[in-house]
């Protein structure tokens, strides 16, 4: 799973792949449309339905983050 | 009541003394009848507006929260998931019934007092002289800010961000934060609220931050804002035909320079105050005009309301069932371009809103599409552009930087020929007199000194503006003035606090009886 989620985050953001930090947002790493386009292909490629809840600063703030809140939803 | 005034600063030193004289745990009743009084004062009258919003706040975030709870309770009674689905789904859509009345309710009062006076014609056309109160409609100070602001807690109280208040006064105090509530920047409740309830204990050095962080506001505004206005206005005020394009030019480069120092001066003051009650504001400028593009500047400008738009706004409706459902059509009709149109209509939705937000004109509407529409180019071609740099041997480095910040001056330029003309008619006549007639000359002969500047005043805003630029690269650095000046020695930073101060006093621009013009951005 993490695998592909870091695939996904290549294709749209490589510069995610490498950020260390916790504000990948607010650091204007990951802009709002890369969010979306992230998003998108997260829902098809792990059929999990991403409401704007959990669109927040705080399950972006990293790759480990991204890949915790995928792994949260698929545990719902 | 405007921020620099004596009755402000009187209720200011009164609230400030209370606050630190009472007991902690009233500290949050001081700050909130003193933001009663800011609106009773500033509004002569009763806040009636404000507690019917602050009402239906309260009511909505308990009902939510009520809600929320029942629906985990009832979860437990299904086994299966496609059962537990579709409770949720259910219980889900009641909340976002709710929700929505809420949002109507709000959005319906800040409508009806943004747009009665330009509505009047039209409903005494319909309906007679009985229509003729709506021009007597006064817009309650803040309106525009503080429903914005109780909608993001209700939302987030929705989306379980935090749990709904209690105490319907603190959630009031949210709302009147007399430091913000005329011109925000916009809060977020998880982060003002554990202020307000927490313990505060005077701190010498931290009131004089704030005290410096006030008059620094004071300085934009009053010695750069309201002079740069002198000229904005004299030259959008004569006739279109009787102005060179160069001084057109000349004061819109003014206005870009005036906007953002009136309202960042005002959010300095705003945060300059609330620091001396301990309680810090959320960043509303990181220095826009570094920006390299437009998507950046609008991330450095007025921060608080692109992130208001960007998580109510622009993610709603792409994650909402009607967002999903284009955004799937036009992936399967499209494949590459087709997967940006949800994000696409987001943008454009948002802009419109913010151009309507700002301004009742068409001019603000134009305004909007005009900067979603630029987004939504960017955001197509953003593919391309590193093909593009790689075709014309572009490589990164100042130069090219430089050519991108220009960029970006100039496509906020063209904007703001829009919102600073008093009509669509004047704004273009400006652009014609851009391409037509700018004879450049003008800007070096004693026209440009005959709308109310004289040399004396560009000299000083040369100078200003200079010790502006120098304190925005310091801080561009990452440098926190105030902390780079307490390092320095006695005589430097005296000379720098004196000399700001006397600026402020001898070079200001004050009118009869000592009062500032209002801030440019009350009006929005």
């Amino acid at each position: 799973m993490e695998e592909k989620i870091l695939q996904i985050l290549e294709e749209h953001c490589i510069e995610a792949l490498d950020y260390d930090g916790d504000s990948m947002m607010e650091d204007g790493i990951i802009d709002s449309f890369t969010v979306i386009n992230v998003v998108s292909d997260l829902e098809d490629e792990f059929d999990i339905e991403i409401d704007a809840k959990y669109v927040v600063a705080e399950n972006f703030k990293n790759k480990e983050a991204i890949v915790a809140l995928v792994q949260r939803l698929l545990d719902e | 009541m405007q921020l620099l005034s004596y009755s402000f600063a009187i209720l200011w030193a009164m609230s400030f003394a209370l606050y630190y004289l009472v007991p902690k745990k009233m500290q949050q009743y001081v700050l909130l009848v003193s933001s009663v009084l800011f609106y009773v004062i500033g509004l002569r009258g009763f806040p009636v507006s404000l507690l019917l919003t602050g009402a239906a706040t309260y009511g909505c975030g308990i009902y939510l929260e009520r809600q929320l709870a029942k629906e985990k309770d009832g979860l437990k009674q299904f086994a299966d998931k496609e059962q537990k689905k579709a409770y949720k789904g259910m219980c889900q859509r009641k909340r976002k019934r709710v929700q929505a009345v809420y949002i109507v309710f709000n959005l319906g009062l800040l409508i009806f007092y943004k747009y009665a006076v330009i509505a009047l014609p039209l409903a005494e056309s319909l309906f007679g002289p009985q229509a003729g109160f709506l021009g007597k409609v006064v817009m309650p100070l803040g309106i525009s800010f503080y429903t914005l602001t109780a909608i993001s807690y209700v939302i987030d109280v929705g989306r379980e961000h935090y749990a709904a208040e209690k105490n319907f006064l603190v959630v009031v105090l949210f709302l009147a934060y007399f430091p913000s509530v005329t011109q925000g920047p916009f809060c977020r409740f998880e982060q003002m609220k554990e202020q307000f309830v927490k313990e505060h204990v005077f701190r010498y050095d931290r009131m004089l931050r704030g005290i410096q962080r006030f008059v620094w506001g004071a300085f934009k505004k009053l010695v750069i804002a309201d002079r740069l206005g002198i000229f904005v206005d004299r030259v959008y005020g004569v006739e279109a035909a009787s102005v060179s394009g160069s001084v057109f030019a000349c004061a819109t480069a003014f206005y870009m320079l005036q906007l953002y120092a009136d309202f960042s001066g005002y959010i300095d003051m705003a945060a300059g105050v609330s620091e001396t009650f301990d309680i810090s504001l959320p960043d509303n400028f990181k220095r826009p005009y570094f920006s390299r593009s437009v998507a950046e500047f609008w991330r450095r400008w007025h921060i608080t309301l692109g992130t208001w738009f960007k998580d109510y706004v622009m993610f709603s409706f792409v994650m909402s069932g009607i967002g999903r459902k284009i955004g799937k059509v036009c992936k399967n009709k499209w494949n590459g371009m087709g997967r940006q149109a949800a994000p696409i209509i987001g943008t454009m939705l948002v802009w419109l809103f913010t151009g309507m937000w700002h301004g009742r004109t068409l001019g603000y509407m134009l305004w909007g599409v005009y900067y979603g529409v630029i987004m939504s180019v960017s955001l197509l071609l953003e593919s391309r552009y590193a093909g593009w740099k790689e075709q014309f041997h572009i490589k990164d480095g100042r130069a090219w930087g430089f050519f991108r910040m220009a960029r970006t001056w100039c496509i906020v330029f063209l904007a703001d020929v829009l919102i600073r003309s008093e009509s669509l008619a004047q704004a273009g006549a400006i652009y014609s007199s851009f391409l037509t007639r700018l004879h450049i000359r003008g800007l070096f002969s004693s026209e440009l000194t005959s709308y109310g500047l004289g040399k004396y005043d560009f000299l000083l805003l040369f100078v200003v503006l200079l010790i502006w630029l120098a304190v925005s690269l310091l801080e561009e650095r990452g440098e926190d003035v105030r902390t780079y000046l307490a390092a320095k020695p006695i005589l430097i930073r005296w000379i720098c606090y004196y000399g700001i101060v006397l600026l402020v006093l001898v070079t200001g621009i004050y009118g009869g009886g000592y009062d500032t013009a209002a801030f440019m951005y009350q009006s929005f």
